[in-house]
């Protein structure tokens, strides 16, 4: 990793900052960076600068300045990310967009919205709620993270087992790139002819381009939304319902699992109504046409009695359901209380391998003495394990990244992936030979260098650095590692 | 993985045994028999000419038998500059300007396999010479499918569909093959195998190149294997057509229907004409009368019950109350939609296929447009439109020549473009194509496509000329 510049070097580019996108939008100091030094991975970077830009315009000029004075960029938006997407890796500008978060456009009659990066989800879904309509991809995250971030990491949430994930729902963007040209890619129609550029930058992390502008589409809302919890006492009854719901072509609109260490963790804090005694819960949400939702819901319930369930219990109304949602969506939050430090992994295997897979989860955590919860997007067969430790231990701490590393391995080896919807980022840039070779991995290096040919966008990311042979780069130290 | 190693050496072995381009057809067919055998490298004059692209004939067609084959037939034709344009159907080669040039046609018939099922994961792994009524047979075994039902209908392949992005009316529920798709193998231009995505429904992991090969009409690669995510199919499904409805009124619909309850599988507005061809009755008779508004729902009995309730209450927009369709004759007209180039009376050949996508609240008013333009120019149109996803297709049935066709396309396309969307030629006879554009502007930077083409495929091998821009 390169040095960071000296104080006074940075303070001259700062002012040459100001020029470009005002005043009061620049930090140089040491002590205002330290901010943007982290994301939600607890891994750490120091940027030279940080610029919130206002428009296209200030973004376009403030990438020439960092070119000018060979700076990377970095796109941030909230800092949510999981994978160390937003933390610099070897100095330079950080693009913060807290000041681009207009919704510049809603369009019913056309289901379509245009948006600045800095949106947050959340805000949109309920700028167009009175209309009947929302936005359908909805990260736990959403009351925080911004549709820039979920369009760099193709985010996904609870919802999108029916809905699709974040590439499904945008229809155009518009683009800086590494030189300082804005590009256009799609529409704001279906099929616009062309390369499917859009679908390129989706998920590419803000290595191609730094998105200014994004056109999604909106979604209407069900007439009928039925929520239940389903209540388990052994973990693998859980899993096996997760498995034949799926088998058995009953798609339900969202579909999570919560085993008891973690449910019980969420207890504590939130009082979201999920029983302390369970070994696991499963949370299925019905959506659609009453009639549907009811005829679902008997389906769902008799796969439930099948792969004896202790209790079904349904929310009676809105009030019962957001506590249960709340649950869940808090649940990261409820963890930090009850350890000191923990680590998110996010990975997938077909649905078929559940059962199997929290098994070895089980032991895994046994073998490295580690307690490990899981809440995960089941239905698409999404785990994140959640990795107990106190980084005061060094010795936890190294047994923490081999416990993660094996757990991706067996996602691989299952025909997985190792990441879902947290992106590569920094933390798992080595272990993409996992599942792809080094010819993908070159093919994907060549379209990089297409767009990005100089390295100057988030560099660092996504790809190996070959120094490291298949480790999770996470800095598991006391002081980076956080809750 | 072993494939790519075993393929990149065959591929070495195979450049070191060619040198220098021969000078004829007859002796690089040569040089492609001895990688995928005699019997596989046709360059008989009889047979040729069915692998066409407007008016094009190519000098050999090959028919790989393996993924390698193709990256090798791939790297061989990089070397020697030979243009290939990767084929099995035939259902889109309508699509696209003509080529520029073109030596081989490569054929993926024998590129037909499952290679992967996993149906209680709801996954399948196809080979893109696959038909897809194959697929489709396939699948509802276990009652599960491919919610598509693009042009070419079952006749189509996978790859073909991919490369096309090809969809039907299903796309207002479904959505595209985009949506659909977890991940592919592709061959590039200089011979590599490459694999992107995954099989599982849900990955981030690395940059989603299957969008950059969907919809690229084979000019950044050959789709080799596609994996997809799968669907239940509907336990019960009714169709129901609002029939002689105006424009006006099937504006009101559409707003009505997509601010129900309803999530219908297709919907779709139908002119006389296009009426005509579902019924598979001759088209040039069908009766210029107002639209029918069909309308497919999905479920179970109570939802269908619900939906018909629910419909008729809309029916004051158009009338009288709509009518429930037969669903045995019904599937057969969804498929006779879908598939309209092979329903319409005219040879294939010299029907011209017109797709305008626009903003869905611009789609009766590009119809009234397009019926405006069709009087002048005295042509008689066909209009699928799939109203709801804001898709027009028009069928031209008949036209005063090239020249007057051509004008009719500018003229339309100026409409669509007024009207905040675009119109593509899905296929057209060869001469017309040399009067209009078949993409029209492109909606994406122009630039970073050629950058693309030009990195992906330096030699302008794989189907040159016939994307967006002069690709
Ligand atoms: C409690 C919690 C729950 C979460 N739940 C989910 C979940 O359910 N599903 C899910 O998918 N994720 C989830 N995440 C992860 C995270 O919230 C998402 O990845 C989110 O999309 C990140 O958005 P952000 O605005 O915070 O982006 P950041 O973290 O700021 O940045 C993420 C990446 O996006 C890039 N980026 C940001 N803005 C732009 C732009 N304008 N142009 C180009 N690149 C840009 C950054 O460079 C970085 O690489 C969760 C995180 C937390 C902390």
């Amino acid at each position: 990793m390169s040095e960071n510049k000296s104080e006074t070097w940075r303070k001259a580019i700062a002012g040459q900052a100001a020029k470009i996108a005002g005043d009061d939008v620049v930090l140089w100091r040491a002590e205002d960076l330290m901010l943007y030094e982290y994301d939600g991975l607890s891994t750490m970077g120091k940027p030279d600068l940080v610029v919130f830009p206002s428009t296209t315009q200030h973004v376009s000029e403030i990438v020439k300045l960092a070119n000018r004075n060979n700076l990377p960029v970095i796109a941030r938006g909230a800092g949510t990310g999981l994978s160390g997407g937003a933390v610099v890796s070897s100095g330079g500008i950080v693009l913060g967009f807290s000041r681009m978060k207009k919704i510049l456009e809603i369009d019913i009659e056309n289901q379509r919205a245009r948006v600045q990066p800095g949106v947050v989800n959340l805000d949109l879904s309920l700028a167009v709620s009175d209309f009947g309509y929302y936005y359908a991809p909805d990260p736990s995250s959403q009351k925080a993270c911004t549709l820039g971030g979920n369009v760099a990491e193709n985010s996904g949430g609870p919802h999108t087992l029916a809905y699709g994930v974040t590439t499904n729902h945008v229809l155009g963007l518009e683009v800086v790139l590494p030189n300082g040209e804005v590009i256009h890619t799609g529409a704001a129609y279906l099929d616009p002819p062309g390369y499917d550029l859009t679908g390129l930058f989706v998920g590419s992390e803000g290595t191609l381009g730094i998105v200014t502008e994004i056109t999604v589409r909106l979604t209407r809302k069900p007439e009928a939304v039925k929520t239940l919890l389903a209540i388990y006492d052994r973990v693998h009854d859980a899993t096996s319902t997760v498995a034949s719901i799926t088998a058995e072509g009953i798609t339900p609109a969202a579909l999570e699992m919560l085993d008891g260490f973690t449910l019980r963790a969420i207890e504590d804090a939130t009082h979201a109504g999920y029983p302390r005694d369970s070994a696991a819960v499963l949370l299925i949400e019905l959506e659609g046409l009453r009639e549907a939702v009811e005829e679902e819901s008997t389906q769902v319930e008799a796969v439930c009695r099948a792969n004896c369930v202790r209790q079904i219990r349904v929310a009676q109304n809105a009030e019962e359901r957001d506590k249960l949602w709340q649950g869940r969506k808090n649940a990261f939050g409820a963890m930090g209380r009850i350890s000191p430090n923990y680590y998110v992994q996010d990975g997938v295997i077909p649905r078929t391998r559940l059962p199997e897979m929290l098994d070895f989860i089980g032991e895994a955590g046994a073998r490295y003495d580690l307690r490990i919860g899981n809440i995960f997007h089941a239905g698409d067969g999404n785990l994140h394990p959640l990795i107990m430790f106190d980084a005061r231990d060094a010795g936890q701490s190294g047994r923490v990244l081999k416990a993660a590393s094996e757990i991706m391995m067996k996602c691989a080896e299952m025909g997985g992936s190792i990441t879902g919807e947290h992106g590569v980022g920094i933390e798992k840039s080595e272990l993409m030979p996992l599942i792809f070779s080094e010819q993908d991995i070159e093919m994907m290096k060549t379209i990089k260098s297409i767009f990005n040919p100089k390295d100057s966008f988030n560099p660092g990311k996504v790809f190996p650095t070959g120094k490291l042979c298949g480790e999770l780069r996470v800095q598991i130290s006391e002081g980076a590692a956080r809750g | 993985m072993a494939m790519n190693l075993q393929s990149s050496e065959s591929i070495i072995e195979a450049r070191r045994a060619v040198g220098v381009k021969p000078a004829d057809a007859q002796s690089w067919a040569y040089a492609f028999a001895g990688i995928v055998g005699a019997r596989r490298v046709v360059t008989d004059p009889a047979v040729c000419p069915a692998f066409n692209v407007d008016g094009m004939t190519p000098g050999a067609v090959v028919y790989p038998r393996t993924a390698e084959d193709v990256a090798t037939i791939l790297s061989i034709a990089s070397s020697w500059g030979l243009a290939v344009i990767p084929l099995r159907s035939g259902t889109k080669v309508g699509m696209g300007n003509a080529p520029l040039r073109y030596d081989i046609a490569l054929c993926l018939k024998d590129l037909n396999q499952v290679w992967h099922y996993e149906p209680d994961d709801l996954t399948i792994s196809v080979e893109a010479g696959m038909k897809f009524g194959d697929v489709q047979r396939f699948l509802s075994r276990r009652g599960l499918w491919l919610p598509l039902d693009p042009p070419g209908g079952a006749r189509a392949s996978v790859g073909g569909i991919l490369a096309a992005n090809a969809s039907g009316p299903l796309r207002v529920r479904y959505g595209a093959p985009r949506d659909m798709v977890l991940g592919m193998t592709f061959a590039t231009a200089d011979g590599k195998l490459i694999k992107t995505g995954g099989r599982v429904v849900k990955n981030v992991a690395g940059y989603d190149l299957s969008k950059l090969m969907i919809g690229s009409l084979g000019t950044l690669g050959v789709i080799l294997d596609v994996s997809f995510k799968l669907f239940p199919l509907p336990s019960l499904r009714q169709t129901f057509a609002f029939s002689d409805a105006s424009l006006e009124a099937c504006r009101h619909l559409r707003r009505a229907i997509l601010a129900s309850p309803l999530t219908p599988l297709r919907m779709v507005l139908l002119n006389g004409p296009a009426r005509a061809i579902a019924a598979n009755l001759s088209a040039q008779y069908g009766p210029d009368s107002n639209h029918e508004f069909w309308v497919e729902v999905g479920g179970s009995e109570s939802v269908l019950h619900r939906s018909a309730q629910i419909l008729s209450g809309l029916s004051a927009f158009v009338g009288p109350e709509p009518s429930k369709l037969d669903e045995a004759v019904a599937r057969e007209c969804w498929d006779r939609i879908a598939d309209y180039t092979a329903w319409a009376s005219q040879p294939e050949q010299d029907l011209l296929v017109l797709k305008a996508t626009l903003p869905i609240a611009s789609t009766e008013r590009f119809l009234e447009a397009v019926y405006q333009e069709s009087e002048q120019e005295q042509c008689r149109v066909a209009s699928f439109a799939q109203t709801g996803a804001g898709t027009v297709l028009l069928c031209i049935l008949t036209a005063k020549g090239e020249a007057g066709m051509a004008t009719f396309v500018s003229r339309l396309r100026g409409n669509a473009t007024r009207l905040e969307g675009a119109l593509t030629v899905l296929a057209g006879p060869p001469v017309l194509k040399q009067y209009v554009d078949t993409w029209g502007p492109p909606a994406t930077d122009l630039a970073s496509m050629h950058k693309l083409k030009q990195t992906l495929d330096p030699s302008g091998i794989l189907s040159p000329g016939r994307f967006v821009g002069g690709l």
